[in-house]
Formats: C-alpha cells, sequence, structure tokens
C-alpha cells in the first residue's frame, strides 16, 4: 500500500470512527467549546464560549467544512441531558435560607404569572404574524 | 484512616457528590417518566433530594459545588450542541425570520416589564429585583447579565432554573388555551418563555417545535446580553 492510499484509508477510518462514537462526538462538541472560550477571552467579545463554538460550528456546517452527521448523535445526547447540567445550580437555595418563606411565595407568584404572561405575548405575537403573512401570500397567489 | 477523614478529602467529597447528582437524576427521570406529572419534573426532584442530603449531612453550598461544577460547565459544550437541530431546520428559519423575531423582541420586552413591574408590587426591591430581571435568558448568559447589572449572579441561576420548571408546566396549559396554528408560535413559546427546560420539554412535543425553541432560546439570549447594558442606563 503507497503512502497516499494508507493515508486516505487512516481518514476513512477516522471518519467512521467520528459518525459512530457518541463519545467522540461529545468530544468534538468540547473542542468547539473550548475554541469558543479562547476566541472570547482573545477578542474580548461579550458572548460565552458555548455561542461562539456553536456559530463556529453552524458556520461550518453551512460552508461544507463539517457534516451534520459527525456531531448529531453527541449533540442529541447532550440535549437530552441537558437538564442535568443545571441540577447542581439549584443548589445556590442552600445560601439563600430567606426564601424559604413568604419571600419565597412571592418570588413563585412573580415567575408564575410573569412567564405566563411572556409565553401568551409570544406565542400570539407570533402566530398573528403568521396567518398575517399566510393571507398575504395567499392574496399575492391569486393575483 | 476514618470514614469521617475520608469524607474531610476534597476528591473524595467531589466524587461522592457528583455520583449522587448523577444517580438522583437519573431516578428522578425514571420517575417522572412513570408519573408524568409537571412537580415530578427531574429538575424540581433531583435538587430537592439533594438539597435534603445536603442539609441532613451540615454541607454547605460552597463544599457541594467545589466538587460538582464540572457539570454546570458541560453546558457550554451543551450550548454547541444547538448547531445541529438549528441547522437542519435552516429553510424554516431562514423562511420564517421576521416573525420569530417578532415573537422575541415582545416576549423579552414582557419578560423585564412584568418581572420589573410585579416586582415593585410585591415590594421585593434592590439587588433581589436586579437579580430577577435577566430570569428569561438561558443560565450562561443570565448570570453574566444579572453581574452585569448589578443582581447576583448565583440566585439569578436559580430563578432561571425556577422559571424552566414553572415554565414547562405553564406551557402545557397555555398550549391547550390559546388557538394556535403554527408550531413556531408553539416552539417560540417554550424558547423564550423556559429556555432549557422548556426547550427540553418542546423536543418533546416535536422535532421542529424544539430545533425553533432552542434557537429561540440562544437568540434570546444574545440579544438581552447585547441589551443589558441599554436597560441599565434605562433603570438609573
Amino acid at each position: 500500500m503507497d503512502s497516499a492510499m494508507m493515508h486516505r484509508s487512516i481518514s476513512i477510518q477516522l471518519q467512521r470512527l467520528l459518525r459512530r462514537n457518541r463519545l467522540v462526538q461529545i468530544g468534538l462538541l468540547g473542542a468547539f467549546w473550548a475554541a469558543g472560550d479562547v476566541l472570547a477571552r482573545t477578542t474580548g467579545l461579550p458572548l460565552p464560549g458555548g455561542i461562539i463554538g456553536m456559530a463556529l460550528a453552524l458556520v461550518l456546517f453551512l460552508a461544507g467544512g463539517l457534516k451534520v452527521a459527525s456531531m448529531k448523535r453527541g449533540a442529541n445526547w447532550m440535549l437530552a441531558e441537558m437538564l442535568l447540567f443545571f441540577v447542581p445550580a439549584v443548589l445556590a437555595l442552600l445560601d439563600h435560607r430567606e426564601l424559604f418563606g413568604l419571600l419565597g411565595l412571592k418570588i413563585f407568584a412573580l415567575i408564575v404569572v410573569s412567564t405566563t404572561a411572556v409565553m401568551c405575548v409570544t406565542a400570539l405575537t407570533v402566530d398573528l404574524c403568521y396567518r398575517w403573512t399566510e393571507r398575504h401570500d395567499d392574496r399575492g397567489a391569486v393575483a | 484512616m476514618t470514614i469521617a477523614a475520608l469524607w474531610r478529602e476534597p476528591l473524595v467529597q467531589a466524587a461522592v457528590w457528583s455520583l449522587a447528582t448523577i444517580l438522583l437524576y437519573l431516578l428522578a427521570k425514571r420517575l417522572h417518566r412513570r408519573w408524568p406529572r409537571w412537580w415530578l419534573m427531574p429538575l424540581a426532584v433531583a435538587p430537592a433530594l439533594l438539597m435534603i442530603a445536603a442539609l441532613a449531612l451540615n454541607v454547605s453550598y460552597r463544599d457541594y459545588i467545589r466538587g460538582t461544577h464540572w457539570l454546570v460547565a458541560l453546558l457550554g459544550p451543551a450550548t454547541v450542541a444547538f448547531a445541529v437541530p438549528i441547522y437542519e431546520q435552516r429553510a424554516l428559519i431562514r423562511r420564517r425570520w421576521p416573525l420569530l423575531l417578532a415573537g422575541m423582541v415582545a416576549g423579552s420586552l414582557t419578560a423585564v416589564a412584568t418581572s420589573w413591574a410585579l416586582a415593585y408590587l410585591l415590594g421585593i426591591d434592590g439587588e433581589l429585583r436586579l437579580s430577577l430581571l435577566p430570569r428569561s435568558i438561558s443560565t450562561p448568559f443570565a448570570m453574566e447579565v444579572s453581574g452585569e447589572i448589578g443582581g447576583i449572579p448565583d440566585l439569578t441561576a436559580v430563578f432561571v432554573v425556577l422559571t424552566g420548571i414553572i415554565g414547562a408546566a405553564v406551557g402545557d396549559i397555555v398550549l391547550a388555551r390559546l388557538p394556535l396554528r403554527s408550531t413556531l408560535a408553539k416552539g417560540a413559546l417554550f424558547g423564550v418563555g423556559a429556555h432549557g427546560a422548556g426547550t427540553a420539554r418542546a423536543h418533546q412535543i416535536g422535532r421542529e417545535e424544539g430545533a425553533i425553541a432552542g434557537l429561540v432560546m440562544v437568540l434570546v439570549g444574545l440579544m438581552n446580553v447585547a441589551l443589558a447594558p441599554l436597560i441599565i442606563q434605562f433603570m438609573r
């Protein structure tokens, strides 16, 4: 086997590994996050590393430099288990015993009312705009 | 070495708390699959059980988070993962971005305005009120914004998670009551209203809803991080 062929077969095997192995894909996600973090620090961009990493991955997908299949399994797993990563943050309540009482109830009520309002306003805005553009499109089609 | 001395080792504590967090999360997930009630959500049950354990063992938040911080850090790579559903829904997004943008702006304004007004009515003020404002952004952003506008980032993280738990529950009710025609509106509702936990819920409702929720959550976060300095100016 000459060296060019060997090179090709190694790269094919690497691609296969990347496409099948969830753990390797999670590593790849971590690499994008780390790259984003370094970029944020060196450029002083006021954005978290994860967002910059996500933008980098999106640009690579769109430019065809990276196949979505080489990230899909890892990404789906991360998204499905994302709630786990929020769990430790809730324990911050241990340092705020003042919230276990009337104040906590007030905050609970505030969150319920505010979140309901946000959801109704967002959904109705999007849906009304949707209906408006649909009607607009229909008229265009008739005309 | 006695067990008490072993327990004092930071590495042992980190391993024990990490394992406890993961196991309780898995247990809570099974519970929720068996009995799908909103108050049995893993994000409510797992922290509650951990908190009881920490209180019983007299462990402080600092001791706990020192060993489990790496789990929170995984939110970074998890954010990168949103690139996949967003890429897969790119055609829909390209066609419908003005609608999503309108929903995001209206939703964000509602979030800030209602939080501020309700806090005022209920007599919640100072750092606590400021910590409540960035609630509708997903955690990593929210903590950043909170610190910037003079809130307490730790507390904001708690409020964000609470918003997610409550939002996932409220979202189902809102979804059943509003006469929504588009999947766009259904996804945006969860993405703007209940970020991480809501997006997870939206993913259970449908692929398209989940992708839109994820996209909208990320974009709302970006928008609010960019707008935070303006908001401070406005509030001073």
